[in-house]
């Protein structure tokens, strides 16, 4: 299977070619949909490539009040709750993986059954709790729930990683002479590169598209996030296709740049540590 | 690291992690016993806090009557099975429940094979086309879903929507103003398209990591012993893959069940009820009707159907020796 003819070559690429085009399309409608004017989007004409372009729709998206308070407290909440879920989850990946203790299998359990729960069904309860703490209309409140959704997939993932790293290498370098802390930081951390980017794609995806409990604590218009704010754009009077779709955009971009970042490691690492038990 | 850490476990890793440990303990009892305990707690406070009493409230309420009157006033009204009762004898709930677990696994093995495919194909393309279908991927990936649902409901509308005009264009000239979202079915079809559009980068990369993971040398003996095509693909690639298989497996189970923003997005589980899974009914019920007791009993339920069909990979998965140390 690795020689193939140039016939074979050919035909493979062309799937592939066929492949990305599906992939691709709604990311390009979305763009060019973006830069049309609303007559062009409303007219029957047939505009699979368009012939001429417009940024009034994004200008419009932008200069809409409160815009920056939205991609701001998207970007706090988001890239908070990567931070925390990461830091947490490490800390407590490397005991479950590297230490035998009483209870170790009782909270692998708990990190199993943690992601059955239907997340819609604990907004009730985690209404409740907020208002108890005085958290709503807060983003440190919407923060904290982000990262107890995401942990259990991170600690699960980022202990599978880091028992992938092989104990010897910890092992020569306290021989070394390097203290715990020492080991940590020159050993485990750097290997766990990939598994770092899995998990962090996986938590700024799910703090970054969460909707409903966005939706329910933050009743307050300058406490709102992007999500909520892309709603805001289909009217009872129907859909400013346009201006959605330059939201849109707006709203990927974030990801999107996340993902170039942090692109290489996550092509070659995923979750390949999570099958690791 | 798959491959790398397969080879090296039965090489002996267990006995080596388990005796630094005891040895230390030996010595310094008391620091040695509270670390572990110490570099959990965050992690377990949070999830305690935030997962497992909310949680443990949900299968309360289950027993309870709770609508906002009761709410409001904060009355404990318990009415022990009978949220379970109502849902259980309602012909509504099985037909719901039924459609969701299609739905589930259409969607799930629809993502799986065009993953598996994918990543293969992957392996076999030459270097640009392969770049050029990553980076298309990464894109699909990396769109938030509200957007993509949105785009998709833009690319289905029934007058102005692209999908109907290239129809018409080549000839389908019934597809005129022809509108997706008037049978269940077909309303369900586009959104499980949507939900697999969304699924399959990530399958693919985690499965395209484990086959590059295999070494080509494999592949080469494959090929000298004879092995082409599809037996070598067994031979050689599927080992690697499996335990990923698995995995990605599970996790599409428990999420494509759940789906809930893009079911909701599309039409609210409309027509008539008809593309209703599940999480919509939960949501219908509980938070637009207001009937929390019932909500909570539809969500213990469907822990207990997810519990039941992911058991015997979760025992797996706690009594595989790879949980041991």
């Amino acid at each position: 299977m690795l020689h193939k003819s140039p016939a074979q070559r050919v035909a493979l690429a062309v799937f592939g070619l066929v492949l990305a085009g599906f992939f691709l399309f709604p990311t390009y409608w979305m763009f060019t949909t973006a830069l049309k004017t609303p007559a062009q989007i409303l007219s029957p004409a047939y505009d699979l490539i368009p012939t001429t372009a417009t940024l009034k729709n994004f200008v419009n998206a932008i200069t809409k009040p409160d815009f920056a308070t939205f991609i701001t407290n998207s970007l706090v909440v988001t890239l908070g709750a990567v931070a925390c879920a990461l830091a947490a989850g490490l800390l407590a990946a490397v005991p479950l993986a590297r230490l035998r203790f009483r209870g170790r299998k009782g909270f692998i359990l708990l990190v199993l059954i943690a992601q059955l729960a239907p997340l819609e069904a604990l907004l009730i309860p985690m209404y409740l709790i907020m208002r108890d703490a005085d958290l709503l209309n807060s983003l440190w409140g919407l923060l904290l729930v982000y990262v107890a959704f995401t942990l259990p997939f991170t600690v699960w993932t980022l202990r599978g990683f880091v028992k992938g790293i092989p104990i010897e290498l910890e092992e020569a370098a306290m021989v070394d002479g390097c203290g715990r802390w020492g080991v940590f930081t020159r050993v485990t951390l750097p290997l766990l590169g990939p598994g770092l980017v899995a998990t962090s794609v996986f938590s700024f995806i799910t703090a970054w598209n969460e909707f409903l409990y966005a939706l329910v604590f933050m009743r307050e218009k300058d406490k709102q996030t992007l999500p909520v704010w892309l709603s805001s754009f289909k009217t009872a009077f129907g859909t400013d296709w346009g201006g959605v779709m330059a939201a849109s955009v707006i709203y990927a971009i974030p990801a999107l740049i996340f993902f170039l970042l942090v692109q290489r490691k996550l092509v070659s690492g995923s979750t390949a540590g999570a099958v690791k038990g | 690291m798959t491959s790398t850490v397969d080879t090296a476990r039965p090489a002996g890793t267990p006995p080596p992690a388990a005796r630094p440990g005891a040895r230390r303990r030996a010595r310094r009892p008391l620091s040695e016993t509270a670390l572990p305990y110490l570099m959990l707690a965050p992690a377990v406070l949070l999830m305690l806090a935030l997962l497992a009493w909310p949680a443990l409230q949900v299968l309360a309420i289950s027993f309870r009557k709770l609508d906002l009157g009761e709410l409001v006033r904060g009355e404990l009204k318990w009415v022990g099975f009978d949220n379970y009762t109502a849902i259980l004898t309602d012909p509504e709930f099985w037909v719901i429940g039924l459609r969701t677990l299609m739905f589930t696994a259409v969607v799930v093995l629809t993502t799986l094979l065009l993953g598996l495919g994918i990543a293969v194909l992957m392996r076999h393309l030459s270097g640009w086309v392969r770049v050029v279908l990553q980076v298309c991927l990464v894109l699909a990936w990396a769109t938030p879903i509200i957007a993509t649902t949105t785009i998709f409901q833009w690319i289905f509308d029934q007058q102005y929507g692209i999908l109907n005009k290239t129809l018409v264009l080549i000839g389908f000239d019934s597809f005129k103003g022809y509108s997706w979202f008037t049978s269940g079915t077909s309303t369900l079809a586009v959104i499980g398209l949507l939900v697999v559009w969304q699924a399959v980068p990530f399958i693919a990369f985690t499965l395209y990591a484990g086959l590059v993971n295999t070494p080509r040398d494999l592949y080469e003996a494959a090929a000298i012993d004879g092995a082409s095509g599809w037996a070598a693909f067994r031979a050689v690639s599927w080992p690697s893959v499996r335990p990923l298989l698995t995995l990605v497996t599970f996790l599409s189970v428990l999420w494509d069940f759940k789906v809930f923003t893009q079911v909701w997005a599309i039409r609210q589980g409309g027509p008539d009820g008809q593309s209703t899974t599940l999480p919509v009914l939960l949501y219908l019920r509980g938070i637009a009707g207001s009937h929390f007791g019932v909500a909570a009993a539809v969500a213990v339920l469907m822990l207990v159907v997810l519990l039941a069909v992911t058991w015997r990979y979760m025992r797996l998965l706690i009594r595989s020796p790879e949980t041991e140390l």
